[in-house]
């Protein structure tokens, strides 16, 4: 009998000190590496064609765009098609931005911890963090326009539910490489948790005053990825053969050597 | 002459609008309506972020032209199977991409052959 007490006390003591944080918090576990299912495109029930993804020529979704933003998404997606669509990206260094970092390629972690939440994705790598110790937005004098935004959250139940203000605006606020992008008056409301089949689900509702007519919802879900799978470096300038020609806004492709290897941009015109 | 390499490839036509598994760039200098297989001698693999890339030498008209053909990430290619050792110099290898909208020789990679005879995806 004293043996199955100590035996008890044990095991207890064992899930408090390096069991997953749901064992000593009652917070959810998020534990381990995830994959988001499907491709970039944002909201995929509204794709087309349907089957599109990000970044094909003429690919396109639905945002509920009043008139004049419909026009600016209809000038980029044409911009994409010509690979003349400005991504920040693209160059290295800047974060990927909301809500776009719910909807990167490569591996993700969910990490909970009473205070914040933080979302990191191997692409990037990004970083969102949400903070969960019942502090609000930062107020408007001390607050300035990031492509991650100031993201503020509380749990109902095991759901996160966080907002995310303070976005840069259609120089930065991308939504994906079909070419939409919302104004800097954009907000991101999104609902997170883990459905019973074992999927993270990010239920995600976007209101713009400025480019939505309606809020647009989409939802994003996420694999756990079996086995030891790690998180590895992703570094975007360490082998970069896809540099931005500045002069033309085009993406190069360069060779072994560093030379571009595109008809137009070679140095002896492609003959 | 280079803007006619691909005269000798084997086109396989649109099949599906495969897309390539890149992050951080367009892939609009990639033509996604074909899928065309080279065979040729690995110069290179250089098992990168953001993208890994293969150098093969293609033996095109009694000429060799080195290719440059883009693969993902290091990352999510080795929970997808493939190693840094997948691709040694020397290694006889048969590649299936979407290539250059210009015809200069490069692509985005769809699948693989290695020199075992095993196949390998991206997506």
């Amino acid at each position: 009998m004293k043996m199955l007490a100590r035996l008890f006390f044990v095991s207890a003591m064992y899930l408090l000190t390096t069991g997953p944080a749901s064992a000593a918090s009652g917070l959810p576990d998020w534990s381990g590496v995830w994959e988001l299912v499907g491709g970039t495109l944002f909201d995929r029930t509204t794709a087309e064609p349907p089957n599109a993804r990000a970044g094909d020529p003429g690919a396109r979704e639905r945002p509920p765009y009043n008139a004049e933003w419909e026009t600016k998404y209809l000038e980029n997606i044409a911009r994409v098609a010509i690979d003349r669509f400005p991504d920040p990206i693209t160059g290295c260094g800047v974060p990927v931005g909301f809500p776009r970092v719910m909807q990167v390629v490569d591996g993700y972690e969910f990490v909970v911890t009473p205070a914040q939440t933080w979302i990191l994705t191997e692409n990037g790598p990004n970083v969102l963090r949400i903070y969960t110790d019942g502090r609000g937005h930062l107020g408007e004098d001390d607050i300035w326009p990031t492509y991650t935004g100031d993201s503020v959250g509380h749990w109902e139940g095991d759901t996160l539910v966080f907002t995310t203000v303070g976005l840069r605006g259609e120089d930065g606020t991308i939504v994906d490489r079909t070419g939409a992008v919302l104004s800097d008056q954009s907000r991101g409301t999104t609902r997170l948790r883990k459905r019973e089949d074992g999927m993270l689900e990010a239920v995600i509702t976007i209101e713009d005053p400025v480019a939505l007519t309606r809020p647009w919802t989409v939802t994003k879900t996420y694999r756990r990825l079996a086995g030891d799978v790690r998180i590895m470096d992703y570094a975007c300038a360490e082998n970069n053969r896809n540099p931005v020609d500045p002069a033309t806004g085009r993406t190069l492709t360069l060779d072994a050597d560093g030379k571009p290897i595109d008809v137009d941009f070679r140095e002896d015109g492609g003959d | 002459m280079a803007r006619h390499i691909w005269m000798g490839a084997a086109l396989l036509g649109a099949i599906a609008f495969a897309t390539p598994i890149l992050a951080h760039h367009s892939f609009a200098m990639f033509d996604i309506r074909q899928e065309v297989t080279v065979s040729g001698t690995v110069r290179e693999f250089q098992w990168t972020n953001p993208h890994s890339w293969l150098q093969l030498n293609v033996v095109r008209d009694a000429a060799t032209v080195e290719f440059s053909i883009e693969l993902g990430s290091p990352n999510t290619m080795s929970r997808r199977g493939w190693r840094r050792t997948t691709f040694k110099p020397g290694d006889r290898v048969t590649v299936i991409m979407n290539p250059m909208r210009d015809g200069s020789p490069g692509g985005a990679l769809i699948s693989a052959i290695d020199a075992q005879g095993n196949r390998l995806t991206l997506r």
